[in-house]
């Protein structure tokens, strides 16, 4: 096998392909076969040197310091103490633009707001279809299951590397549900962790989309329907969560006692 | 686990460790250290508010977020009438994919040439980059973040955030190539 087999000849290609492996982006076979056409093409092994050089050069400039008084600032952001954070630095712009700024947001939020608060019922209702599609699909499909595994600390990772995100794994073997393991839904354009359980024959899933800021707080479990399966939500921490299954609808609401009395114990 | 710790315990783990790197960039984007503040602080505030919508993951890369969001709108408040991008965007991209002149060019500077660059030197050719050029480049360079979390968090192809941190990277050697 001739080195560089499996590179691209156009030099544009070429070059962003030195600059991934200087930012140790490339796979080893990719990498390997690099450095093999380097190794005979002094022009390409100059482009590689610079594109070091430079990196270290940059790497070396000075950073900005985060001073004590500073950190303290922020800090107090998050603390009881907001009276530190009052005297609040503004070096933008000119008042007027500032009064501009803000009537045109308060008008920008106000008219989303209404907006929003006009069309999430049925905003909702689409959320709850998509669950209900995917369920059934996950049904049909040869398995229920992304990442099989009965243990916790195996799907939680898989999901956190997936998706970037993981809702607590719970143990709920003991009380009859087995965990199955994890996928990836996708839930109105977007992924979402969802863990699978199994009780007898029946597969109940659970949803977790992160909170954002169009979440309504729904701390009491609330009953909800589609497509003729039982779901359960609720929300709890950073997610939202959708319990869905074939099963009756109080033994849904039974696992998801459990569920969150685990999470919460976790 | 997530959801038994306060809002500000949480903070204290998410935020504060990436301070510096969230000044960093702020200084990149805003030109100068006092403005970086201004924007930090206003971006913490608005991290420690969505503090509930961090759901794991990369946290540094979840702040660096917000801190080009509150940018952005600083920017908009702060020079109203500032062009910052001039030209269209599918243009500059057009660009940088263009096969350029001084592809593996022998006549290219020398690395010693750019290693030697002084301070001053590079922290002026970087802040004479086009925005959009810049802004790739203090994400890989100065921030460290990967090419997939850079092309996430701007909305990006991969291939543009490739392309433009190339060019950028042409840019400035060239630059520091002539300073002689």
């Amino acid at each position: 096998m001739s080195a560089g087999e499996a590179l691209p000849t156009n030099p544009t290609d070429l070059r962003l392909l030195v600059q991934a492996l200087a930012d140790g982006e490339l796979d080893a076979a990719t990498s390997l076969a690099l450095e093999r056409r380097m190794a005979e093409e002094p022009a390409l092994a100059a482009e590689y040197a610079r594109v070091v050089a430079l990196q270290a050069a940059i790497g070396s400039l000075p950073r900005p310091q985060v001073s004590g008084e500073f950190r303290a600032r922020i800090a107090s952001l998050a603390g009881e103490d907001k009276a530190a954070v009052a005297p609040m630095k503004y070096r933008f712009g000119s008042y007027d633009w500032r009064a501009l700024a803000a009537s045109i947001l308060v008008t920008a939020v106000v008219a989303s707001g209404t907006t929003y608060w006009a069309t999430r019922r049925s905003g909702q209702d689409e959320f709850v279809a998509d669950i209900a599609s995917s369920y059934q699909r996950s049904l049909i499909a040869a398995s229920p299951v992304d990442v099989a595994s009965s243990d916790s600390h195996t799907v939680k990772p898989w999901l956190d590397a997936k998706v970037g995100m993981s809702p607590p794994t719970v143990d709920l073997s003991k009380d009859g549900y087995v965990l199955l393991g994890g996928r990836v839904e996708v839930i109105g354009n977007k992924p979402m962790p969802a863990l699978v359980y199994r009780l007898r024959k029946h597969l109940i899933t659970v949803v977790a989309a992160p909170q954002g800021p169009g979440t309504v707080a729904t701390p009491v479990a609330k009953d909800v329907s589609a497509g003729g399966f039982s779901i359960v939500h609720w929300t709890d921490g950073a997610f939202s969560y959708w319990a869905i299954s074939d099963i009756a609808r109080s033994e849904l609401q039974d696992f998801v006692t459990r569920f969150r009395a685990a999470v919460a114990a976790g | 686990m997530l959801g038994s710790k306060s809002p500000s315990e949480r903070f204290g783990e998410v935020v504060l460790p990436h301070l510096a790197d969230a000044l960093a960039l702020a200084r990149w984007l805003t030109g100068n250290v006092d403005d970086a503040e201004d924007v930090v602080q206003e971006a913490c505030l608005k991290a420690f508010a969505g503090i509930e919508t961090y759901a794991g993951g990369n946290a540094r890369a979840w702040l660096l977020t917000i801190v080009r969001n509150v940018f952005y709108t600083w920017l908009a408040r702060n020079r109203p009438r500032g062009l910052v991008i001039t030209g269209d965007l599918a243009d500059l991209d057009e660009l940088s994919a263009a096969p350029e002149a001084g592809v593996a060019d022998p006549d290219g500077p020398e690395a010693e040439l750019i290693a030697k660059a002084d301070t001053a030197a590079l922290e002026a050719a970087i802040s004479r980059l086009p925005p959009p050029f810049r802004e790739v480049l203090v994400l890989r360079d100065v921030n460290g973040l990967s090419y997939r979390e850079i092309a996430a968090m701007l909305g990006l192809p991969l291939g543009t955030v490739m392309s433009r941190l190339s060019r950028a990277r042409g840019l400035l050697m060239s630059e520091l190539g002539s300073e002689r």
